[in-house]
């Protein structure tokens, strides 16, 4: 919505992101998020054994070719994975880039790169488009879930602009005011993993645009402790969703046919 | 004393059937003096596949993490773990990248490739492949390990056997060489499981 209030006086301001507006803004990173408000939402919760991510596919078509690749999470090292949001070929070029910085780390220190100095470093990367190179910003938020020994499970969002914080629950994409605003009712300090998914379903039902609700359209994933101590990140499978999504009444269930 | 022999390294991969057997020893020294004798001279890359490292021991370990690094791109790209093959490659990309700067290592790769088929081979430290369907040897006991190797290797030995005959060619080995030695370290791996097993031999 900060797209309808822009005058024909931003147009002089426009062309170049390194430049601010006489209103002290960066148009270009403003754009950015245009382009993500129309992309799939995406959701993270916190809770208190884990963190849950869970995502709006927006490619559906019969003709995809289905491969177990995720279209909206991806893992950037064995403890911390990510959701996307806005323009993919973007992401694709940052998710890389994550991951060479989180292995560089582990190269040097012999240690998982500590989540907010994975974010953080990501970060610098996308405000260096803000300010130096004459090229434009990423056009891409997203939703970091990890787990590091110093914090324990962390959540954070990061946007076009490189700006990043830490969140108990967050949405981006689509609809992610309304989403955040639910999300804002309904979370609890001491909600558990499960209660976690449930809501991120729940609330990702009610502000996506379409009627009915499959596990087609969704992808959801957890990062959480093994029961020997170790971070996984899990990737929810098909039918496994579907079970939660009947389970959760968030769903229809399948029609019966005579 | 060439570099190779500074720290003193023993290290044999043998072929079964449907499993192979990766093997070292467990002594580091600085030329003749022991510093330690729990010193792990083979690690894990994935579930089936296992590297061992003979040499200098400095880049052993440099070399591991450098390999670490790029196998845990591969994963998270490739979405699978890599192949044996494959990663002999990256091995002997990686060494000969220091072609006129080496690595002082001879590294020692085993893995369980497509439909379980066992794969080895070895390399020297600019990256010269050497294949083999039988066994692989390196280290400062590498010419008795040839030795010990060619007359206890039988074809498709069972996994038990295959202990058997890798611990026994070992152990004889290190005998014979006063830079390696105290103990064993072996690996024997099925397409079900991992077996690890200390051995006590000469502790000298």
């Amino acid at each position: 919505n900060c797209g309808s209030a822009l005058t024909k006086m931003s147009r002089r301001y426009d062309s170049r992101t390194t430049i601010f507006s006489p209103e002290g803004r960066l148009y270009q990173v403003e754009y950015a998020m245009e382009a993500i408000g129309n992309a799939g939402s995406a959701i993270g919760i916190l809770s208190k054994d884990g963190v849950v991510l869970v995502g709006e596919k927006k490619v559906t078509s019969k003709l995809l070719q289905t491969s177990t690749s995720t279209e909206k999470m991806y893992k950037i090292d064995d403890h911390v994975a990510c959701a996307v949001a806005g323009i993919m070929s973007d992401a694709n070029i940052l998710i890389n880039t994550a991951r060479v910085q989180a292995q560089r780390y582990t190269y040097a220190y012999q240690e998982p790169m500590p989540v907010e100095q994975l974010v953080q470093s990501l970060c610098d990367t996308k405000q260096g488009y803000t300010q130096f190179g004459g090229l434009r910003p990423f056009g891409v938020s997203f939703l970091f879930a990890g787990w590091d020994k110093n914090y324990g499970f962390q959540l954070y969002m990061s946007d076009p602009s490189g700006n990043y914080s830490g969140w108990k629950a967050a949405a981006i994409g689509a609809n992610n005011q309304a989403a955040q605003s639910m999300l804002k009712q309904d979370y609890k300090d001491e909600i558990t993993r499960e209660e976690a998914v449930q809501l991120a379903l729940k609330v990702l039902s009610k502000t996506m645009d379409s009627t009915s609700l499959t596990s087609e359209k969704l992808e959801l994933a957890e990062v959480f402790l093994t029961p020997s101590g170790n971070v996984k990140y899990q990737v929810c499978s098909s039918d496994s969703l579907s079970k939660l999504l009947l389970k959760f009444g968030v769903t229809q269930p399948a029609a019966e046919t005579s | 004393m060439s570099i190779f022999e500074y720290n003193g390294s023993a290290l044999v991969a043998m072929v079964g059937k449907n499993c192979f057997a990766i093997a070292s020893d467990r002594r580091l020294g600085v030329q003749l003096q022991t510093i330690a004798t729990d010193f792990q001279r083979i690690s894990k890359i994935h579930d089936r596949l296992f590297l061992g490292l003979s040499g200098l021991a400095t880049d052993a370990q440099t070399l591991y993490q450098r390999l670490v690094f790029r196998h845990k791109l591969y994963q998270l790209r490739e979405e699978r773990d890599m192949k044996p093959e494959t990663f002999a490659n990256l091995v002997s990309a990686i060494l000969y990248e220091k072609r006129f700067g080496p690595y002082f290592c001879q590294p020692v790769i085993a893995g369980l490739g497509d439909e379980d088929k066992p794969f080895i081979c070895t390399m020297d430290s600019i990256g010269a492949k050497e294949l083999a369907k039988d066994f692989v040897v390196a280290g400062t006991a590498s010419e008795s390990l040839y030795g010990a190797c060619e007359s206890m290797f039988k074809e498709d030995m069972e996994p038990e056997e295959l202990f058997e005959t890798v611990s026994q060619a070992l152990l004889s080995s290190v005998d014979r060489d006063c830079l390696s030695g105290w103990g064993g370290h072996v690996y024997v791996v099925t397409p079900t499981e991992v077996k690890e097993r200390i051995l006590k031999g000469r502790m000298d």
